[in-house]
Parts: C-alpha cells; sequence; structure tokens
C-alpha cells in the first residue's frame, strides 16, 4: 500500500513535467494544426542559458524566471521565423517544419557550443525528502507537483476567465469562424505560442533541475514526452493532454516498479507498447475530440 | 470493352524499366566520375555510402511518397533489420566476444550474409504488419498527424530496446562488428540492390495498388467514394518499402562493418527525410535526386566546416567568415534545407515530376486521337434502389423522420427541398458516412445499411461531391483511371466503358493530360461526372451538381448527366435545390422538407402539390 502511494507520488511528480509540456504541445496544435517537434528546443535553448548563468555564478533565485522567460521568448521568435510562413500549410508540411526547427537549434548548438554534455548544478535542496509515515516524499517531486497544479489552475482562469482566454478557445475550436467574429488571428496565435513557451519554460526549471546537464540535442525527449502525452489525451483537448501527461508520468513509474528487476531497463520500451495498444482501442486517445469529415 | 486496359504495357512496365535504368546508371556514373577525380579512398567512401543512402530514400519514398503519410519509423525499420542481419551474420568466434549471452540460441548461430538479409527482411515485415494494423486503426492518410508520431514511438522504441537491451544488441558501446570475413568490400551487392529498389518503387508507383494509393494521398474521402480501401493500399506501400529499407539498412550494417544504436536513429532519420524532400517525396526521380544533392551538399559543408575556403585553394582560410565554416556545419545545412523547403518549396525540386512518365509522353505514346461518341447502352440490367424507413436524430434535433425513396435503374431519380430539408444528411446516410437510428437500404435486394463507403460505391452506388473532390495532383485521364481501375475489379459483370471515351463524352478530351487541380470549375465538375460514370455504376448519387454554375450552364449539365448515366446505364439520384435544374431532369421527383418525404411524383405532379408549393416555394409564391 505505501509502495503504491510512494509510486503514485513519484508518478505525479514525473507527470507533472510531462502535463506541463503536452498541455503547451496541445495549445499550439489546437490553434495552427500544427503538432510542434520543435517544442523541446523550449527546453534546450533556455538549458544553455542556464549553463552559461552557472558558469557566472548565477542562483536558481535568478535562473528559474530567467528560463522561463527565455522560453516565452524563444518560442516567440520561432514563431516568427519559422512557423508564421507556413502557416496554412499543409500538416505534412508544417510537422517537417518544426522537425527542421529542431534540427537547426540543436546543430547551432553543436556548432558553437559543441558536443560535450554540459552540467548545471542542482540546488542544495534538491536531493532532500521529507518523511511521512513510512512515505520518502521527495522535496522536488512537492514542489513540482505544487507548482504544476498552481500553473494548471491559472491556465484555466486564463482560458476560461479572459477575452485572450476566449478568443484562443474559439479560433482552436475553429479558426475561421472565429476571424470572421473579429478575432486577430496573428495576436492570437502568437498568444498561443507565448503560452506555450510559458508553460514549457515552467517545465523547463524542472526538467533542467532534475538533468542537471543539457545537450545539443536534449529537447528529443522532453518533445517526445509532450507529443505522447498530447496524443494519448486526444490532440486538440487541452484536458487531455494534461490527464495524457499524468497518465504517461503514472504508467511510467508504475511499470517500472512491476517489471522484474532483469528488463527493468526496457521500461520506457513497454510505455510504447502500452501506448500502441492504447492506440489500437481507442484512436483517438482518452478524451478523443470527435473529428467531423466535412464533405 | 477497355481498349486500353490495365496495365499499359509501354506506360506502366516498359517506361518505368528504361526509367530505373537510366536513374541508375546517372547516379552511379556521377559517382564514379567524382570518385575518379579525386582519387582518394575517402570519395570512394562517399559514393559507396550515397549509393546505400539511395536505396534507403527510395524505399522511403515508395510509402511516404504514394501514401502521403510522414514516417520516421523507417528508420526503427531499419534498426530492426541492421541488428537483425548483424547478430545472424557475425562470426560465433565475434559473438562469443560481443553478446556471448544473446537469447534464441543465436550465440552458435551462424549463416551467410545473404541468408542473413533475408532473415532480416521476414522478421522486420512482421514488425511493419503489427505497426501497419496499428496505423490503419488510428485513421491513417495523408499528412495525419496521430500516424507520424506512432511512426515516431516506433523510432523511440528500438532505439530504446537497442540500447537497453545488450544481450542481443551489444548495447551503446561496443556496438556489434563483424568477424564474418571482412566488412563488405565489393559494391556488387550495393549495386544489385540499388537497381532493383528502382525498379521495385517505379514499377509500384505505375501498379494498381500504387495508384489507388495515390488517389487516397490526394483525397481520401474521394478515393473511399471510389471504391478504394486506403487502408489496405497504405498496407501494400508500407510492406513493400518496409522490403527496400530493410535491405538497404542490412547492406550499410554490413558495408560499415558494425552497428550502434545511435546509427539508426534521429539524424539517420532526419538525413534521408532531407534527402527525400528536397528531391520530391512523390517521385522516384526526386528521391535520387534529392540524395545526390543532399550528399553533395552535406560533403561540401563538412568540407568547408573543416578547411575553410581552402579546399578551393582560395586560400582564405582565417577570413570573416570562419564564425560560419565550423566543424558539423553539415549538420547546419541539413536543419536549413528541411526548413527551406518547406517554407519556399515543400514539394521539393521536381514536386511529382517522373523523368519516365515525361519519357513516355514525348515519346512513348504515338498518336493519339479523339475517340467516337459512346451510343446510350440500350439494354440495362435491371436494378432497384429501396431506402425506406431512415430516421436520423441529432440529439433531440430529428434530422429525418421515417424518410425513403425508391430507384429503378435507368431512372432519373430528383429529391428537393428547402436548406434544413434533411437533404444531405439522406445523401450522407446513403453514402455510409451518417449512421441512421433505423431504416434500410439496399440496391437489387443486397443490404448496404452499416457497410463502408468504399463497399458502397464497388456495390453500385457512387457519389459526387457537392464541393468538388478531385485528384488534384493527378491528371484528367489519372482521374478517371482511378475510378475504371477499381470497376475492372469490383464491377465487372456491367459494361465498362472506355477511359478515353468517357474523358471525350464529358468534354474533357482536350484536357486529359491536365492536372485535375488547373481545371476551372464546370470541367471540374464534369471531370466528377466522368469519373462517377467510370466506375460503372447502378445508381450514380449527384450531390448538388449545378451549385455554383449559371443557369444556362445549369441547363448543358442536365444534357451532360442524362448523357453521361445512359453510355453507363446507371440510375441517376440528384439532390438539388434548384427548382429548374430537378424538374427540368428529373423522372420523378421526391420533396424532402423538415426531415420528411411530403411528396413525390413526376415533375409536374408535384408542382400543382400545393404542399409542396407551401414548402418549397413559401407563402411568397402562393400569393
Amino acid at each position: 500500500m505505501s509502495e503504491l502511494l510512494q509510486n503514485l507520488i513519484d508518478g505525479l511528480g514525473r507527470g507533472s513535467i510531462y502535463a506541463l509540456l503536452a498541455l503547451g504541445v496541445a495549445v499550439v496544435f489546437g490553434i495552427m494544426h500544427l503538432l510542434n517537434f520543435a517544442h523541446g528546443e523550449l527546453i534546450t535553448i533556455p538549458g544553455y542559458l542556464a549553463y552559461w548563468a552557472f558558469t557566472n555564478d548565477w542562483t536558481w533565485w535568478a535562473l528559474a524566471p530567467a528560463i522561463i522567460v527565455s522560453a516565452v521568448l524563444a518560442s516567440l521568435v520561432i514563431e516568427r521565423i519559422a512557423f508564421s510562413r507556413v502557416r496554412g500549410a499543409t500538416d505534412f508540411t508544417m510537422l517537417l517544419t518544426s522537425f527542421g526547427v529542431h534540427f537547426i537549434v540543436a546543430a547551432g548548438f553543436l556548432l558553437y557550443v559543441g558536443a560535450g554534455v554540459k552540467q548545471i548544478e542542482r540546488p542544495g535542496w534538491f536531493a532532500n525528502t521529507v518523511s511521512l509515515g513510512s512515505l520518502n516524499i521527495e522535496v522536488f517531486d512537492l514542489i513540482v507537483i505544487g507548482a504544476t497544479f498552481a500553473v494548471l489552475g491559472a491556465t484555466t482562469w486564463l482560458l476560461q476567465r479572459t477575452m485572450f482566454g476566449l478568443a484562443l478557445r474559439a479560433a482552436a475550436s475553429d479558426f475561421d469562424t472565429a476571424r470572421l467574429m473579429g478575432v486577430k488571428s496573428d495576436s492570437v496565435i502568437r498568444g498561443a505560442f507565448a503560452l506555450s513557451g510559458f508553460l514549457a519554460g515552467i517545465a523547463g526549471v524542472f526538467w533542467i533541475m532534475r538533468e542537471g546537464q543539457v545537450t545539443p540535442s536534449a529537447g528529443i525527449n522532453p518533445m517526445l514526452q509532450g507529443v505522447l502525452a498530447a496524443l494519448i489525451g486526444g490532440l486538440g483537448s487541452l484536458r487531455g493532454a494534461v490527464l495524457g501527461g499524468f497518465v504517461l508520468g503514472l504508467a511510467e513509474v508504475l511499470l517500472r516498479s512491476w517489471l522484474p528487476v532483469d528488463i527493468q531497463n526496457l521500461t520506457t520500451g513497454f510505455v510504447f507498447v502500452m501506448i500502441a495498444l492504447l492506440f489500437i482501442f481507442r484512436p483517438g486517445g482518452l478524451l478523443s475530440v470527435p473529428q467531423v469529415e466535412r464533405v | 470493352m477497355l481498349s486500353r486496359s490495365f496495365p499499359q504495357t509501354r506506360r506502366d512496365v516498359a517506361f518505368p524499366v528504361i526509367g530505373s535504368i537510366v536513374l541508375f546508371i546517372v547516379l552511379l556514373g556521377g559517382g564514379m566520375l567524382y570518385q575518379t577525380i579525386l582519387g582518394n579512398g575517402s570519395a570512394e567512401r562517399l559514393v559507396t555510402t550515397m549509393l546505400i543512402d539511395a536505396i534507403i530514400v527510395v524505399g522511403i519514398q515508395i510509402y511516404i511518397g504514394n501514401t502521403g503519410i510522414l514516417s520516421f519509423g523507417h528508420i526503427g525499420f531499419g534498426a530492426i533489420a541492421g541488428y537483425i542481419f548483424a547478430v545472424y551474420a557475425i562470426s560465433p568466434e565475434e559473438k562469443l566476444k560481443r553478446i556471448p549471452m544473446a537469447p534464441f540460441g543465436l550465440t552458435d548461430t551462424q549463416v551467410s550474409p545473404t541468408v542473413a538479409i533475408v532473415i532480416a527482411v521476414a522478421v522486420t515485415l512482421v514488425f511493419a504488419l503489427i505497426v501497419g494494423i496499428g496505423l490503419a486503426r488510428s485513421g491513417a492518410q495523408s499528412g495525419s498527424v496521430a500516424a507520424t508520431v506512432i511512426t515516431l514511438a516506433l523510432l523511440f522504441v528500438t532505439h530504446e530496446v537497442a540500447k537497453s537491451w545488450p544481450e542481443l544488441t551489444g548495447g551503446n558501446r561496443g556496438g556489434i562488428s563483424f568477424g564474418i570475413g571482412e566488412s563488405l568490400k565489393t559494391r556488387l551487392p550495393i549495386l544489385a540492390m540499388l537497381f532493383a529498389a528502382l525498379l521495385v518503387a517505379r514499377l509500384y508507383g505505375q501498379s494498381r495498388s500504387g495508384k489507388l494509393a495515390v488517389a487516397a494521398r490526394e483525397d481520401n474521402l474521394a478515393a473511399r467514394a471510389m471504391g478504394v480501401n486506403p487502408l489496405v493500399q497504405q498496407m501494400v506501400a508500407l510492406l513493400i518499402s518496409v522490403i527496400v529499407v530493410s535491405v538497404g539498412s542490412s547492406l550499410r550494417v554490413w558495408q560499415i562493418g558494425s552497428i550502434l544504436p545511435d546509427r539508426f536513429f534521429f539524424d539517420y532519420a532526419m538525413l534521408t527525410l532531407v534527402m527525400l524532400i528536397v528531391g520530391g517525396r512523390n517521385s522516384v526521380t526526386g528521391a535520387v535526386l534529392g540524395v545526390a544533392v543532399m550528399t553533395a551538399a552535406r560533403e561540401l559543408a563538412r568540407r568547408l566546416g573543416q578547411d575553410g575556403f581552402e579546399v578551393f585553394g582560395i586560400g582564405l582560410d582565417d577570413a570573416p567568415l570562419d564564425w560560419v565554416f565550423r566543424e558539423n556545419l553539415n549538420s547546419v545545412v541539413l536543419g536549413l534545407a528541411m526548413v527551406g523547403f518547406m517554407i519556399w518549396r515543400p514539394t521539393g525540386i521536381l514536386e511529382d515530376w517522373e523523368f519516365d512518365q515525361w519519357l513516355y509522353s514525348k515519346f512513348g505514346r504515338g498518336d493519339e486521337s479523339e475517340p467516337e461518341r459512346l451510343a446510350e447502352l440500350d439494354n440495362i440490367p435491371d436494378v432497384r434502389f429501396d431506402a425506406s424507413g431512415i430516421n436520423v436524430a441529432f440529439g433531440g434535433f430529428k434530422a429525418l423522420t421515417n424518410a425513403g425513396i425508391e430507384a429503378a435503374a435507368g431512372e432519373i431519380v430528383g429529391i428537393i427541398g428547402p436548406n434544413g430539408a434533411g437533404k444531405t444528411t439522406f445523401v450522407n446516410v446513403i453514402t455510409g458516412m451518417v449512421e441512421p437510428q433505423s431504416g434500410e437500404f439496399s440496391i437489387d435486394g443486397e443490404d448496404l445499411a452499416g457497410k463502408a463507403s468504399y463497399e458502397l460505391s464497388r456495390s453500385g452506388l457512387v457519389r459526387t461531391f457537392q464541393n468538388l473532390r478531385l485528384f488534384g495532383a493527378l491528371t484528367v485521364r489519372e482521374n478517371v483511371e482511378i475510378a475504371a481501375l477499381v470497376a475492372q475489379e469490383h464491377r465487372s459483370e456491367r459494361t465498362l466503358r472506355d477511359v478515353d471515351s468517357l474523358m471525350a463524352e464529358a468534354g474533357l478530351w482536350e484536357h486529359r493530360d491536365r492536372r485535375a487541380r488547373e481545371l476551372d470549375y464546370g470541367n471540374s465538375r464534369r471531370l466528377e461526372l466522368a469519373r462517377a460514370a467510370a466506375m460503372a455504376p447502378s445508381f450514380m448519387l449527384l450531390d448538388e451538381p449545378t451549385s455554383g454554375m449559371s443557369d444556362t450552364e445549369s441547363i448543358t449539365m442536365i444534357e451532360q448527366v442524362r448523357h453521361m448515366a445512359a453510355t453507363v446505364g446507371a440510375g441517376v439520384i440528384v439532390i438539388d435545390h434548384d427548382l429548374a435544374f430537378i424538374t427540368g431532369i428529373s423522372d420523378r421527383i421526391y420533396v424532402f422538407d423538415q426531415g420528411e418525404v411530403i411528396a413525390q411524383g413526376t415533375p409536374a405532379e408535384v408542382q400543382a402539390n400545393p404542399q409542396v408549393q407551401a414548402a418549397y416555394l413559401g407563402s411568397a409564391a402562393m400569393t
């Protein structure tokens, strides 16, 4: 029982980061049907910033906001330079554009910083745990979970209660109609990218803290987890993306604890197989958005 | 009856073979030239690598090009094939060193490299089948995002397994090196397989399955309405492309002499994709061109990155451009090529230009003269269409209440009603797109309720679309041909009309080689009609065939619809809100209002019906 509880908390901690990433992916997908394979770069770029900051003796207190700001800026810049030029293109074109952006960013760091692993010092409290009965809870997990729920709450408020949120949801459900109703497409798309970057920035703070290092291709894993989680939840559904993130995190942790020791290192493989099974039985994901075929 | 039956030997077999030979010679010749001029070992290795990349890229083209589904997974399949090839081909002594704990009793097995390739292909095909089923379940179609993520996941799974199953794969560091004599020294197997790959890709592209897959790529819904099951054709394309990719990947492992998880991962997936995209993913010629261009560009970038401008002997070594010419410049080139092409030319250099088809159109076709007009069929098989008791409710709103129509062979039946009368819902029901709460419909007693749209059209009910749905990138002739191909297979008991004659009949003869998307509105409508007729349907279902047409055009359309239907002996069910058109064309008319059939009869009877006047013409007309 306590082991299960322990795993649940671990899984929630892991899932929180995925949920933030997935929500960022889903916001952009909803608004322009772009599945952003460059979403991970919103962690790579701040990652190198963090590396630079540490060599200049910044503290995490200064660094965390810097990470978030840089993620938002990176998201906006990438939109401006690349994605704004393929707006309205086929899904195929947009997918490959984002894939290309990932490669340009990765190759840029490879060119100017080098292929080596750059270490980033974790904060002193990172490995601390608090004991609660038989449970050992990592402080890190608690902070991640707390921060994630706060951010998700704020995002919900933003989407449900503000004019920007209304415009964003309207545009996500029917872009053309929303424009006819006076929603400014440029600003709503930029807003979506800014929000996506902000969410990635929060996730990035924790991701970078947990990994404690950065490499040119560091964006691949967070991208994959975010994209998969969004897909598990049901592409196009914001709630689904958050749910998908938590499901993915819990699945990873629970599976690792249940698998026999000698095949534990294949956990990721098994998670993928489970995702495949999910798609076979529920092709649209957990909270699938009904796709109307237009004749 | 088909004077130009399928496949056409010259167009679909002879010229593709010639084209493959030419592509092969040009690629190899270019490589040999470069190698001879530079005359060093690294040039030779570069050319060998290019030839192997070409096999793999051409293999990927078979899937991506024909289905329009973006796949990262082919390099994952390549990893599977590569590892299987490696563990079978490696010598027992090497195995003891590298993978002494290999499962499945593999430690003592050794087979010749050729046999190992065969095993690798066979096992990889099993994986391809499973992934293919998953893709089909996800509703894969051209550009579909979920399908792409599934293939991406496959790439990651294979990589993950390769890294974390060292008993079989040698893990991340050591890799499996070869003690099978040596690594591949001769180029012969590579050349043979490259030629075979080109041949397979071109012949598949011209094959029935290839053409149907391309139709589905262009418009999935329209393809299904023409009796194509896209999922089957996608699976065929996947399996064939995986065979080619598996062979190419095995050769890649053989030639390098070792395998590591990272060799078949993101970077290689990116490289092969960029090659395919840059040249033009929808053509094999494009794939080959892309391989050549990107190999050259990357080599140039690599050398510039290493030596600055000195490769050209200009000696600009410590020039201000140093910040650009750095090591790993070639990776940046890849990313820039991808994004640049996506922004400025997403279809690649050649788009879908295929060398052998160009050759055929220049030299292979001979003279074509416009075929004679077709006579209308006089003995039409006696079939009936019946729909009855159809109820559809969307939530609380009753879209259709006990609706139904009947139509006899050769008859033209009109359905008319004001907006919101339920016409479109009715069409959607009998074309399998909306499932009714109750009701049945059948052709000649064959119950059609619950069937998929491609089954409906094979049974003889073929539709057109209110918003045109043509296979845009295909020519007028190819559009009609797709339908004729399906008819050959599924409608052979009917009189099948020649593709050329149908085009001429629709007044499209002079436009036959133009792409469908270049046609004007009226011609597009006529092409939809000709395409539907080529299915040899029992009934053609025309959804607002005159929408967007002027009155005079509508009147011409009446004659064309009548004549087209008569030449293939089809009955017509036509939905429109244009009263003049419907009364002009129909033998009998059903009037829908608020989801119910409120009247039926001959045009005169219906027009005289006061209920109809009230419902359709409104009170203004009554006064």
